[in-house]
């Protein structure tokens, strides 16, 4: 099984036992409750899946794993921005073919009535844009390419 | 006494208010937007009546809607809450025009306090310490003739101004010619007025407010301060009473200063004077809040007041009820954001399927919402606030740290781990908290301590999860309405 995880892809194929899962030493026992067992001790878990990701509380972190279907295409995200929530351009601080750095911001948008920008999370170029000031996008929509 | 309260709010602080008038046997009415139909606060009213129109505007903002409801429903009195129309004078005018009680100070007091300048010729005036500083009109020659009288570093701000526009620090005397016509170039682009004001730039500073409470009968009160030093974006994030930079005799003279505020303008109800403190001890009038504030529940764990309820009794013509000031424990509030705090705070939004909030010991949750509510981009990304109490600052951090730990929310990134991480990090364990904190700490953004032992933990988790479908089952043998759809069936994966 193949997950997105914020530390990269993360494939894992856990030993099963009845409803008791086991890796690295850890086990996760399973039934109406979730009890995760490490060094002999015991934490309760909580767990549900939204679309295709497994939100998990464990031990005071919350966090996220996106199952990746098998067969999809294996290719890493491919240096595109998507809008984090819906909102309104404000303002566009890039033009295309521009190089730019990791941290360089690239568009300012309005959601939540707060002013947020969008960063770019690598060094590139700018190969298009895809939205202008002024614009309402989406959640998700992407709005501009980088390459890589 | 009052009868018939409406409450021109929503979310966290309208829940707030209706709890606190169904306790004051008073009837709660509560107005909604059509999109916060079935919002917790709503139930919580004796009546809830939905507002006609969409956007804020139309909705939360509109004066003449809100007042007509409360007259048509044989309101008495109408709570601004926080926000929203709360410090907006020609509202608590109207209100108090239609023959209604405005629940707060008068509309002369808001605007006081409302325009900076007026603030602080009224608060100088009332011997009330202001940041120091001179107003220049003579241009550019009286800049420079005033600036040593000032000292370094100082800054320059617009006198019309606001939003940062003709704001410029200035460190060094050979910098101050070009940035004072810097300044007042965009002064007069922003604001048509080249005014500046020269002011001492205070750095290190802690922002410390003091509560203020005053009656109809003559009765001004404070209680004790609040260190609200700990922001993002300029927004609070954690905020605590009592600080550990103030003793018993600054208190003493801070809550003096306070009062002296509140009765320059005949201050009526709940209040509160920000200070800024600097590293000697001197503190400075910054401005004060005409209203009830967000942080209002930590000094209501640390002295026993019930600050609503007593807003309710003074609106209502009665003396407040408190005694003598008394400062018992330590308590501290957090605020819990629909947010992603590794992401630069970027608001997040979703569905809180999981929503199980931490319980035992000294521990409140004022929130707006419950399992399952959606948060929507629509209104302020604030979900809820968690205070503790506890007999002493040290087992009030462990504390918040113990119910943040228990604190479940899946289905929307909240800053709950930020705030954990907050509650162990050594400047806040010695109480070195300034409002530039989170910026020195994380100036290249904030990421989770996690240990790998966990992530691989919670990777385990999910494959186990998605291997037995957790969660399917219960659901169906519960028979709660979140009974699979025929569609999540035709797309179940089987291993």
């Amino acid at each position: 099984m193949e997950f997105k995880t914020s530390d990269g892809r993360k494939e894992i194929d856990p030993q099963k036992s009845g409803m008791t899962f086991m890796h690295e030493g850890s086990l996760a026992h399973m039934g109406d409750e979730i009890w995760l067992e490490i060094d002999g001790r015991k934490h309760k878990v909580t767990a549900t899946k939204i679309e295709d990701t497994w939100w998990v509380h464990v031990l005071g972190h919350t966090l996220q794993y996106e199952l990746v279907e098998v067969g999809a295409a294996g290719a890493d995200d491919d240096g595109g921005l998507t809008a984090p929530m819906p909102g309104k351009i404000l303002d566009v601080m890039v033009t295309v073919g521009q190089s730019i750095k990791a941290g360089d911001p690239l568009m300012v948008m309005e959601a939540m009535k707060m002013e947020h920008k969008i960063v770019s999370g690598h060094d590139g170029i700018v190969e298009a844009i895809y939205y202008n000031t002024g614009d309402q996008v989406i959640q998700g929509a992407e709005l501009l390419s980088l390459s890589e | 006494m009052l009868k018939r309260t409406l409450v021109a709010n929503r979310g966290e602080i309208a829940c707030r208010i209706l709890r606190a008038c169904k306790e004051a046997e008073i009837e709660g009415i509560a107005i909604h937007a059509a999109n916060d139909a079935g919002s917790l606060f709503t139930e919580l009213a004796d009546i809830a009546i939905q507002l006609e129109g969409e956007g804020l505007a139309e909705t939360y903002l509109n004066q003449n809607q809100i007042i007509d409801i409360a007259i048509a429903n044989d309101c008495d009195s109408i709570h601004p809450g926080f926000g929203f129309l709360s410090e907006r004078a020609d509202f608590a005018q109207a209100v108090i025009d239609s023959g209604l009680i405005w629940i707060g100070p008068s509309p002369e007091a808001i605007i006081k306090m409302g325009d900076k300048m007026t603030a602080r010729i009224t608060m100088k005036a009332a011997g009330v310490p202001v940041i120091p500083g001179v107003e220049v009109d003579g241009g550019l020659e009286q800049v420079l003739a005033v600036a040593p009288s000032v000292g370094y570093p100082l800054l320059l701000k617009a006198t019309a101004g606001g939003g940062g526009k003709g704001m410029r620090a200035v460190h060094d005397e050979a910098n101050l010619e070009s940035e004072a016509k810097a300044a007042m170039r965009e002064a007069l682009n922003a604001f048509g007025d080249d005014r500046i004001y020269v002011e001492r730039l205070l750095t290190g500073s802690r922002h410390i407010e003091i509560q203020v409470l005053a009656d109809k009968y003559g009765r001004t009160i404070h209680l004790g301060e609040r260190e609200c030093s700990i922001q993002r974006r300029h927004q609070k994030v954690f905020e605590e009473s009592p600080s550990v930079a103030i003793d018993t005799e600054l208190r003493e003279a801070m809550g003096e200063a306070a009062c002296a505020a509140a009765r320059a303008v005949d201050y009526e109800g709940a209040g509160t004077v920000e200070f800024l403190v600097t590293p000697t001890g001197e503190f400075f009038f910054l401005e004060m809040n005409t209203r009830i504030q967000v942080e209002h529940p930590v000094t209501e764990m640390v002295t026993g007041v019930d600050l609503v309820r007593e807003q309710l009794r003074i609106a209502g013509g009665e003396e407040m009820s408190c005694g003598p000031l008394n400062i018992r424990g330590h308590a501290i509030e957090v605020r819990l954001y629909a947010e992603d705090p590794a992401n630069n705070f970027l608001p997040a939004i979703g569905v809180l399927k999981k929503f199980i909030p931490p319980t035992g010991p000294g521990v409140r949750l004022d929130t707006g919402v419950r399992q399952g509510d959606p948060v929507t981009p629509d209104y302020d990304p604030m979900l809820a606030k968690l205070i503790v109490w506890a007999p002493s600052r040290k087992e009030a951090l462990l504390r918040m740290g113990r119910a943040l730990d228990e604190f479940v929310v899946l289905g929307c990134t909240t800053n709950i781990r930020f705030l954990r991480e907050l509650c162990d990090h050594p400047d806040v364990v010695e109480g070195w908290t300034t409002t530039d904190m989170i910026d020195r700490l994380w100036p290249n953004g904030w990421n989770p301590d996690l240990q790998s032992i966990i992530a691989d933990a919670g990777l385990l988790i999910a494959a186990a999860c998605e291997s037995t479908n957790h969660g399917k089952n219960i659901t169906m043998s519960s028979g709660s309405s979140e009974s699979p759809s025929p569609f999540s069936q035709l797309s179940r994966r089987y291993p």
